[in-house]
């Protein structure tokens, strides 16, 4: 009977407990798309942080065509550090915040000139941040930046993270970053963004003013358009920001530190001069190799690329192989060029590794690399690298020789 | 006889490898990687070397003495007195590494998921399910985790597996960087783990078949040892030596699995399976000392005592330390010489030594 009872009891506690102890419902959360860093004047961190706003990302119910809704609400507050300032948003914000599903974190150019360290330990240690969120700084302030709309996606930040994973700048997650920090041979280099005037405004709500001062002399008309952009790479020296690569140089930069996936290569006709060819690379991959003989380091860097050829401006039959060796060899000193442009940034202007050099020396020769660990930037910038680039193209699309000649 | 059931040998190993792996999961990759850089995976290996001549002399001890535990051999070889006295030491010894172990799952369970919840209610709430499994006796333990440790062991593997897309092997490279010292400083954290193994002794008389206690205890290090190597090498193609600051690194690895933006987020599915782990190897240990207890104030039951040492476990796991650092520390740097030096090794073989010259136990094993 006491059993029985008792049996009875748990049953009814098992109703009547809500289970979880923290339990949050979704209707309680603020959840963070998107989060920025910046520095404050008197050395306060100011963070910026884009919340979704759930009614706005639609869920069948129609809305009348032209009025787009601002889909997220950027609001920033400063504090002496990220929780703290997360702690003072929280006056303004009536839901808890939820960092599990921000996918950026931009770290403003000023704060990252200072150094990134004393910004992102909140991510890494939360556990409700995911260690897997792309990192990013921004040319300018981080909160310009995301106070911005995407025109396909929900938010500007899934736009950007998606664009990260289709590797058109360098991706760093991270947990990437992190290691590239804790490691000696290497340096940080994150992807950079900023917004660049991008079309019409769709709807009263999609208006963006773009920040004064570094977008350059053409002014776009009030009431433009703004997307996040990628425009290259901010390079860093351990946690300072130093310098930056343009695209072309991200290019070189992606294909030196093997994170090749796609991209385009034009060369100059071998017949015509002054008519390009565009080769789509579909892979490739890069090996480095280094080399100490007791008094100077140097790497050989040996890269295979594979492309479609799918744009001739000029007129030359490619059924001739003597011409499409002609291109290939054209393809592979295009390429070669491309890394070299971005080695060459690195190495002469601001004598920084950040292309896991110092890793592939350190694999090799463990045992100079105690003493040399600390001086690598000075090793690395004095370093001969020898490129080797095998260009091929596999196919040439849906016609061999051009359509529009006579045969 | 306090204990009735029997178990067979497969069940034997099964219960012994979670019984060491199951906290040796959490935090012992890091403190390995701590001493050993990207060189932690050498010393897991060293370590399971250096744990087979504990399985063996756990064994042997056995052998020397059928039909009884553990904490009786003392009493057999030393005589009554000092016997018993060791044989409470042990049991004592039993509680703290229970304790602690409980405080462990405890401190994960907050640390990572449960931020808000009161460690206390996460540890009553292990040691009442621990209760529960024990008052059903030895043979219901090992048949429950005959269920879960397949679990276990496969959701390590799918880990891994999604994990590949994150590794990079030549994050182990180079290899022997840190030097033998370092390696071997490494491999102190998961010997004491695997150290562990001579809690098998408490159990061995509730074999089927006890003779083949040697070989039980031999293959449940060198599977241990495997599986725990395997969680290295994992953990540092995903992160490289930085693990050595993760808390828990296995953790951080399926936190990173991401297949095509559909498979991601695996962590609670997966620490859900852990879990069930952490609680058998909780019940194991807390098993072992109210069998212990019961055989060592010769009640004829031991289900008494399960309520009363449950609220010591229980009060001990708050008080075994202040934070989750103190925890960290004891059980990085004071644990391994701890254990290693008094109940896992050292007391075991002085035991042996003297049996065997004074010719007391079976002199055939």
């Amino acid at each position: 009977m006491i059993k029985k009872i008792c049996s009875l009891v748990l049953v009814v506690l098992l109703v009547l407990q809500g289970g979880c102890w923290g339990r949050k419902e979704l209707g309680q959360l603020a959840i963070v798309m998107a989060a920025g860093v910046d520095r404050a004047p008197g050395g306060d961190i100011r963070l910026t942080v884009q919340l979704a706003r759930p009614r706005a990302f639609g869920g069948g119910v129609e809305r009348p065509s032209g009025a787009q809704e601002n889909n997220a609400w950027v609001i920033s507050e400063n504090g002496e550090t990220v929780l703290d300032a997360q702690r003072n948003l929280e006056k303004r914000v009536s839901r808890s915040i939820y960092w599990g599903h921000n996918v950026i974190l931009v770290f403003g150019e000023e704060l990252a000139r200072e150094g990134i360290r004393q910004a992102f330990n909140f991510f890494t240690r939360s556990p409700t941040a995911r260690e897997t969120l792309w990192v990013m700084v921004a040319r300018g302030k981080a909160e310009d930046v995301l106070n911005s709309h995407s025109q396909l996606e929900n938010t500007s930040a899934q736009s950007a993270g998606s664009m990260l994973r289709m590797r058109v700048g360098e991706p760093v997650m991270l947990k990437d970053l992190s290691m590239m920090l804790a490691s000696k041979g290497t340096n940080p280099a994150l992807p950079r963004v900023e917004l660049t005037a991008s079309g019409r405004p769709q709807g009263p709500g999609m208006v963006e003013n773009i920040p004064q001062g570094y977008k350059g002399a053409q002014q776009p008309p009030v009431g433009t358009h703004a997307e996040i952009t990628l425009t290259g790479t901010g390079i860093f020296k351990d946690d300072k920001l130093v310098g930056w690569l343009n695209v072309r140089e991200t290019r070189g930069l992606l294909w030196l530190k093997d994170e090749i996936k796609r991209g385009v290569v034009t060369v100059p006709s071998p017949v015509e001069p002054g008519k390009k060819i565009s080769i789509n690379i579909t892979r490739g991959n890069t090996r480095v190799e280094a080399f100490f003989d007791g008094e100077s380091v140097w790497f050989d860097v040996w890269m295979k690329m594979e492309g479609t050829l799918w744009e001739q401006q000029s007129k030359e039959k490619l059924t001739n192989p003597v011409i499409y060796k002609a291109i290939e060899k054209a393809m592979s000193r295009e390429i070669e060029n491309i890394a070299r442009g971005a080695l060459n940034k690195a190495q002469l202007e601001y004598g920084v590794d950040i292309f896991g050099f110092g890793e592939a020396f350190h694999r090799k020769y463990k045992r100079e690399w105690a003493s040399m660990q600390n001086r690598w930037n000075e090793v690395f910038a004095g370093a001969q690298v020898n490129i080797a680039v095998e260009g091929r193209i596999r196919r040439t699309g849906l016609t061999t020789n051009r359509l529009s000649e006579p045969q | 006889m306090v204990e009735k059931g029997k178990i067979d040998s497969t069940q034997a190993i099964l219960l012994n490898i979670t019984m060491i792996f199951a906290t040796a999961l959490l935090s012992v990759p890091a403190i390995t990687a701590t001493h050993a850089r990207q060189d932690a995976w050498l010393s897991s290996l060293l370590a399971t070397l250096l744990a087979l001549p504990v399985a063996w002399l756990t064994a042997k001890l056995a052998s020397l003495f059928p039909g009884k535990i553990l904490i009786e051999y003392p009493e057999a070889i030393l005589g009554r007195w000092a016997g018993k006295i060791l044989g409470l030491l042990y049991l004592l010894w039993f509680i703290q590494i229970c304790s602690i172990m409980v405080r462990e799952f405890g401190d994960f369970m907050v640390n990572a998921f449960i931020p808000e919840t009161p460690i206390v209610v996460v540890n009553i709430i292990a040691i009442a399910i621990a209760a529960y499994i024990i008052t059903q006796g030895l043979e219901v333990m090992a048949r429950v985790n005959q269920v879960f440790l397949p679990l276990i062991l496969f959701s390590i593997v799918l880990i891994f597996v999604l994990a590949t897309p994150e590794m990079d092997l030549r994050r182990l490279l180079p290899v022997w960087e840190s030097g033998a010292m370092h390696i071997f400083k490494g491999a102190l954290a998961p010997l004491a783990w695997y150290g562990e193994i001579s809690t098998f002794a408490m159990i061995v008389p509730f074999l089927v078949r006890p003779g083949e206690a040697r070989r039980i205890a031999l293959i449940s290090v060198v599977a241990v040892g495997l599986i725990f190597a395997f969680l290295v090498v994992g953990s540092l193609a995903v992160f490289g030596p930085g693990i050595a600051a993760m808390a828990y690194p296995v953790l951080n690895v399926t936190r990173v699995i991401n297949i095509a933006n559909v498979i991601e987020r695996m962590d609670p599915f997966i620490v859900a399976v852990w879990i069930t782990g952490g609680y058998i190897k909780i019940a194991f240990f807390y098993y072992v000392i109210v069998l212990g207890s019961a055989r060592w104030l010769k009640l004829c039951d031991f289900r008494p005592l399960v309520l009363p040492v449950g609220v010591i476990l229980a009060a001990l796991s708050i008080m075994a330390g202040d934070n989750s650092l103190e925890i960290f520390h004891f059980i990085g740097d004071v644990w391994p010489f701890y254990a290693l030096f008094t109940f896992e090794f050292a007391i075991p073989l002085g035991l042996l030594v003297i049996a065997l010259f004074t010719g007391r136990g079976k002199d055939k094993p």
